[in-house]
């Protein structure tokens, strides 16, 4: 039977959410954009009706179709302002997403021909051949440039940096990370039967990415751009549960790609908030903005810590059943699946650490410290959004059960059982009883007044210069093994799109000097044809 | 009905001699002369697909001679699909020349010179008879030296020149090839060929249809017969450009390889190896050549190069789907890439440059939006982005590949595919991304010219729904089954006796 749409627990999970980003931020866009109003708007309706139409088919050339045309909704919204800075960025970022495309297609085709059904509903295909990892690859490769998994996304860093904050928040951050794991999960649950050798691909790649992603984050000194490597940083903990391939590592991921959504848009937002009334996104720039953006600060506040994995807020649950599939995997398999998923596991744990470390450099560089000038607080349309994602954050992260595992994610996965002793609310209470008790105490005992604030000063003369948060960890930059390494990656040499792109010239270049335009030249080579062709049909 | 037939090759026949006897002073006249042409043409050829799916087979005998004797004109589902894509993709260039042709001096004798290449073009599809076809060949070919010459500058001067070198080596094949065809079997009418030979794999025949492969092969510009397109195609004026790109290299090279190959000698199986290999390395080494240029209509050439790789791999696979595919895109690439071509003539129109690093900066997007939008769309079809044509013909053809166990081949057009989509980009950053930081006078072009390729991009994505099973049937469904049912060529002049 053919069938054109899905409507099952996923698709309408993930439906649910485009439509919440959608009104999200087409409400902060009614602040922020101030040019080419009616272009940016025909974009974003086709983008958000080019998502519903990839989440709800079933056929694979309809999600092509769809699919595709969000890879041209994403050029056309990132070159709003039309600098040359937006230009390169959008062709560099349509050339990626739209190879990637490209293999998707390829893979589709390579699945129907295995399993001869062009829809969802055909029989789950088993990777014993070569044909069909491929297959998975390929599909794959779709789903990775989309989401933002290494190697597939140095479009990423570029787009956070240079494109309109709202379009950032949305495509990148939310919308394209929410399709690219709805493909990769909907594949690895209801088309394929992954066997060892691509869980093992997977966890690789997932690992890898969580790790040298938020590497590259610390040393960022442009909040955009560190908050874009950590938009790739977190795609690895979903592909990190989706490769464990187990019920529990399907919710892990997703839930992970549904908390990233919502507190990488939320910080996107708080970038947008901060850069509408500085001006800048540098963190040399800003400083000491708690004071005057409360407001905004609390939601940064709430979505980074979100992000490092504290509980009681979302980030931690998910990243914590992330965790349990992880070591669920490592006891039940052998040999090199084991060795990798412990691997993953490590890097899974340190980036989270490393995760924290770089938000403290985006929240100190941002909201703490010495504040440069003075602002005001954003407006209705620009605070909404962000408290409602913060909000969200909270609640995920609190009622995780109640709410996404027992609404989202139990109509399509069936039960989830969680190991570990994990009372959210308990721990909660706890540990808004532990703030509480402290502010008694702050402010019974009057605490404040018995210290006294000054500014730094040094031999009795006031000091200037303040530490630079925007030079926080310099000494992983210049350590003695990693700076080759940040050397390399920050001249583009783990590129893909660089990397190709010289192999592309250097043939094109050696065709160019074939290409010598004398005339005898070309005769000479009509001559050899005919000559092969003859040796061809008459070799016998 | 098959009174219909002649009328492809007399109309723009007598077109041309009215203009360059009687045009002198007023060229609007032959404006109007060459549009009133292109439009009852493609109204005619439009009429002729219906009267394909009606019929089937429609033979023209020309001075009522018996078919054996006389030469026939013969309109079957191959040759309705390509008279339909010549003639609708030429009226779209004649109307974009009312403006374009303006700064040439004589438009009379590009109408003259343009007009008897779509005679021949015509001519090559619809007629019956081998010498014939080599005859109106030659004539589309002559036409077009002189069209690619036509600014008489330098450059224009030399490509036309090895254009014509090349091209005479490879009429010089084919003509030796039919006079070896002719020796054999003692008859030159096309159906009657194929009925002697009777699908035999004689030594003899496998030679003659080599040297078609080569002679057809060049005009096709089929990697490695394909050095002269790439300085031929980006000299001549835009509109010429565009048919060449867009409609010569499909008539002359495509549509005879395959009739004669397929059709004629019967040589389907034999052949479909070599015209893959070649197909996919032509799409290869095109793209690779084209990314790497700076000039807006050079690249151009090279990705025609390209796609043609495309349609010969989907042709040459030789399976129901593979044959859909190659014609689709076919018709597809006729659309999108004199669209294209007509695109960078705009932009030379206005800017008088081709050269994407000296048009980098004049922000063309708000000074020329038709153009930009145009190239844009045009743009995205040749790379086969959704929903636009290209896309679902190269998903066919690359999944008629797959469908075969052809999956090294399915792989190389996909990563010609993104090559493609590179490149483009490449065009659209250079050409049409910015804001405009020079301060230069820069209006849009003039109001043809921009008709001319608002209807070809809208072609390009009405065309999509060919995809579709019920338009499909109707417009490729006839010649996918001439092509598909190769050896039923040698019985149609049975079919004519009959009906008479």
């Amino acid at each position: 039977m053919r069938s054109l749409v899905i409507f099952d627990g996923l698709s309408k999970f993930i439906g649910v959410f485009v439509v919440l980003f959608t009104v999200l931020i087409f409400i902060y866009s009614l602040a922020f954009i101030k040019r080419r109003r009616f272009y940016y708007y025909f974009w974003f309706i086709l983008t958000f009706l080019a998502s519903l139409g990839v989440v709800f088919s079933s056929n694979f050339v309809l999600i092509l179709i769809f699919w595709g045309f969000l890879g041209l909704s994403l050029f056309s919204l990132i070159n709003l302002d039309r600098t040359s800075q937006q230009a390169d960025t959008a062709k560099k970022t349509f050339i990626i997403v739209g190879g990637s495309d490209a293999f998707l297609l390829l893979g589709f085709l390579i699945l129907t021909y295995l399993s001869g059904s062009i829809d969802f509903s055909g029989n789950k295909l088993e990777i014993n051949s070569l044909l069909s990892l491929f297959s998975f690859l390929f599909i794959g490769i779709g789903c990775f440039a989309k989401a933002g998994l290494m190697p597939f996304h140095t479009w990423i860093p570029d787009v956070s940096q240079h494109a309109p904050l709202p379009v950032v928040a949305y495509l990148p951050a939310s919308i394209d990370k929410l399709l690219g794991i709805y493909l990769l999960a909907r594949v690895i649950k209801d088309v394929f039967i992954l066997n060892g050798l691509a869980k093992v691909i997977l966890i690789f790649l997932g690992g890898f990415t969580v790790i040298s992603a938020v590497m590259m984050a610390l040393i960022q000194h442009n909040i955009r751009r560190l908050l874009g490597f950590h938009a790739i940083s977190q795609v690895g903990y979903m592909v990190l549960g989706l490769g464990c391939g187990s019920i529990l590592g399907l919710a892990g991921g997703l839930f992970h790609m549904l908390n990233n959504a919502l507190y990488k848009a939320c910080l996107f937002l708080t970038a947008g908030n901060v850069e509408e009334k500085t001006g800048s996104s540098e963190l040399e720039d800003l400083g000491g903005l708690a004071k005057f953006m409360p407001l905004t600060f609390l939601g940064g506040l709430i979505s980074a810590l979100s992000i490092s994995g504290i509980p009681p807020l979302n980030g931690f649950v998910s990243k914590w059943i992330v965790y349990q599939a992880l070591i669920d995997l490592v006891g039940n398999s052998s040999g090199s699946l084991k060795i990798v998923g412990s691997l993953g596991l490590v890097f899974a744990l340190v980036g989270s650490g490393l995760t924290l470390a770089s938000f403290l450099k985006f929240l100190g560089g941002v909201f703490l410290g010495k504040s440069k000038k003075k602002v005001k607080e954003g407006n209705f349309f620009l605070l909404f959004p962000v408290l409602v994602l913060a909000g969200f954050c909270v609640i995920f992260g609190i009622f995780f059960r109640e709410t996404v595992l027992n609404i989202f994610l139990k109509p399509y996965l069936g039960e989830i059982k969680i190991y570990g002793l994990w009372e959210a609310s308990l721990a909660t209470l706890l540990i808004i009883f532990g703030l509480v008790l402290g502010l008694l105490i702050f402010f019974i005992f009057s605490l404040k007044k018995k210290f006294r604030q000054d500014n730094l000063f040094v031999g009795g003369e006031e000091e200037e210069a303040q530490p630079l948060v925007s030079d926080f960890y310099t000494s992983f930059r210049k350590m003695r093994f990693l700076a080759p390494v940040y050397d390399k990656a920050c001249q583009g040499f783990f590129d893909i799109y660089q990397v190709l792109k010289k192999i592309t010239f250097s043939f094109a270049n050696f065709l160019k000097y074939l290409h010598n335009g004398v005339l005898p030249t070309y005769l000479v080579w009509c001559l050899l044809g005919v000559l092969g062709l003859f040796l061809a049909f008459f070799r016998f | 009905m098959s009174q219909l037939i002649p009328l492809f090759i007399v109309l723009p026949l007598l077109g041309a001699f009215l203009n360059s006897l009687f045009v002198r002073k007023n060229t609007k006249v032959s404006d109007i002369l060459s549009l009133l042409i292109t439009f009852s043409l493609s109204v005619i050829s439009f009429l002729s697909l219906f009267l394909v799916n009606k019929y089937g087979v429609l033979i023209y005998k020309v001075g009522g001679w018996r078919p054996p004797l006389g030469i026939t004109l013969v309109l079957d589902g191959l040759s309705s699909l390509l008279l339909l894509t010549v003639c609708l993709v030429s009226f779209f260039i004649s109307l974009y020349s009312i403006n374009y042709m303006e700064k040439y001096t004589s438009k009379e004798k590009f109408y003259t010179l343009f007009l008897l290449m779509l005679a021949g073009m015509n001519g090559v599809v619809a007629t019956g008879d081998l010498f014939n076809l080599f005859v109106f060949l030659e004539l589309a070919s002559v036409a077009s030296y002189a069209l690619v010459a036509f600014g008489t500058e330098k450059e224009e001067l030399e490509a036309s020149f090895k254009y014509a070198i090349m091209s005479s080596v490879a009429s010089l094949f084919i003509l030796l090839g039919i006079g070896i065809i002719y020796s054999f079997t003692s008859t030159l009418n096309m159906a009657d060929i194929a009925k002697t030979l009777g699908g035999s794999l004689n030594k003899v025949v496998v030679f003659a249809g080599i040297l078609f492969f080569m002679g057809f092969g060049l005009k096709a510009s089929i990697v490695p017969f394909h050095a002269w397109l790439p300085d031929a195609h980006p000299s001549a004026p835009a509109p010429i450009s565009a048919s060449l790109s867009g409609l010569l290299i499909k008539s002359l090279g495509i549509y005879s390889l395959v009739r004669v190959i397929y059709n004629v000698l019967g040589l389907k199986e034999l052949f479909s190896l070599p015209l893959m290999f070649l197909g996919t390395v032509s799409i290869m080494v095109g793209v690779v050549l084209a990314i790497g240029q700076w000039d807006f209509k050079r690249l151009l050439a090279y990705h025609s190069i390209s796609q043609v790789g495309y349609i010969i791999l989907g042709i040459g696979l030789g399976t129901p789907l593979g044959i859909l595919g190659g014609l689709f895109h076919l018709f597809n690439h006729s659309l999108f890439k004199s669209l294209l071509f007509l695109n960078s003539g705009a932009v030379e129109y206005s800017t008088g440059s081709r050269q994407l690093l000296k048009i980098k900066d004049l922000g063309l997007r708000s000074k020329m939006p038709f153009t930009s939008l145009t190239t844009l769309i045009a743009s995205l079809s040749i790379s086969g982005i959704p929903p636009f044509n290209g896309f679902f013909s190269k998903l066919i053809v690359i999944f008629s590949c797959i469908k075969a166990g052809f999956f090294g081949y399915a792989f190389w057009a996909i990563v010609g595919s993104i090559l493609t989509l590179a490149s483009f980009m490449k065009v659209y950053r250079y050409s049409f991304s910015t804001e405009h930081t020079e301060n230069r006078e820069i209006k849009e072009v003039p109001f043809f010219m921009k008709l001319a390729m608002l209807s070809l991009s809208l072609l390009c994505i009405l065309s999509s729904f060919l995809f579709l099973n019920k338009f499909s049937n109707f417009f490729l469904g006839p010649a996918q089954k001439t092509l598909l049912e190769a050896k039923n060529y040698s019985t149609i002049n049975d079919f004519v006796e009959n009906v008479r």
